[in-house]
């Protein structure tokens, strides 16, 4: 039997902000919203499968995914493949922060990323979403849900 | 002293290699659990190894239970570093031979503390 829950706002911005911090210091700080346009240059999503069902994603743009590079990796150059492997390990941190506020027993997916927005099923609706600035650039984190749980 | 970090993302294995480097550690890599055992049948045996848990291939969970079914690498600290934070997947890790349990995200103090705990940095004494 699934649960059909979602996490809370408050919890999501607890885990994003903690994720940020640790991995990209306190220089540049997330600050919290007001949604904003945002032009998807890389983006990233786990799911999680088990007694909660659900999809995170972290959407980002281009500038802001190579910046999260270069502090992750300590690096000036930022090819594809280390944005991809860092801009993954972020929604993988998320994506575990947000299981944990959940129901267990579930399994965490690898993370699948995409320049541009990563697929989503056609049966997922977003039941939380996380807008925040960070180096000046807007970003966004969404838990969805399948529909016919929700 | 070698540590061996065992994550598929290279950006994790970075910011763990500047921690235990920081610690006294020299290091060595690998991307998923059948590439580290592949380390250790090659003879190259590290004092500590840091496991991620999710990695395609092989996932830290089986590397542990191949490592423990070693009598050869018994001496080798195991400890999990990873976004799985369960209380049944810790007590299974445990079980099967991993010696602590980091969860990410996590701090240097956090991977510092933890090996202080497990002997194998000197413990920091205040100035």
């Amino acid at each position: 039997m699934t649960t059909m829950l979602e996490p809370s706002m408050t919890d999501v911005e607890m885990v994003v902000t903690e994720v940020w911090s640790s991995f990209l210091g306190d220089s540049d700080p997330l600050l919290i919203g007001p949604p904003a346009t945002l032009d998807v240059g890389w983006s990233s999503a786990v799911t999680v499968s088990g007694e909660w069902h659900g999809m995170i994603s972290v959407e980002l743009p281009t500038g802001t995914a190579e910046e999260i590079t270069r502090r992750m990796l300590m690096v000036d150059a930022t090819p594809d493949e280390d944005v991809a492997d860092a801009v993954g390990e972020l929604v993988n941190m998320i994506g575990g922060g947000v299981k944990s506020l959940m129901p267990g027993p579930s399994a965490l997916s690898l993370p699948v990323v995409a320049a541009g927005r990563v697929a989503r099923p056609s049966d997922v609706v977003e039941v939380c979403r996380f807008d925040a600035t960070w180096a000046g650039a807007p970003l966004v984190v969404s838990v969805h849900v399948q529909n016919s749980h929700h | 002293m070698y540590a061996l970090i065992i994550d598929d993302s290279r950006a994790m294995r970075s910011i763990l290699r500047r921690i235990v480097t920081d610690l006294g550690f020299e290091t060595l890599e690998a991307a998923d659990g059948q590439e580290a055992l592949d380390h250790l049948n090659a003879g190259r045996i590290p004092t500590l190894c840091l496991i991620d848990w999710n990695m395609p291939v092989m996932d830290g969970y089986t590397f542990i239970t191949n490592v423990r079914a070693n009598p050869e690498w018994r001496d080798i600290t195991l400890m999990m570093v990873t976004t799985e934070s369960e209380h049944g997947q810790i007590v299974r890790a445990l079980a099967a031979g991993a010696h602590e349990y980091v969860i990410k995200p996590f701090t240097p103090d956090a991977i510092a503390d933890k090996l202080e705990l497990l002997g194998l940095v000197a413990k920091a004494v205040p100035a």
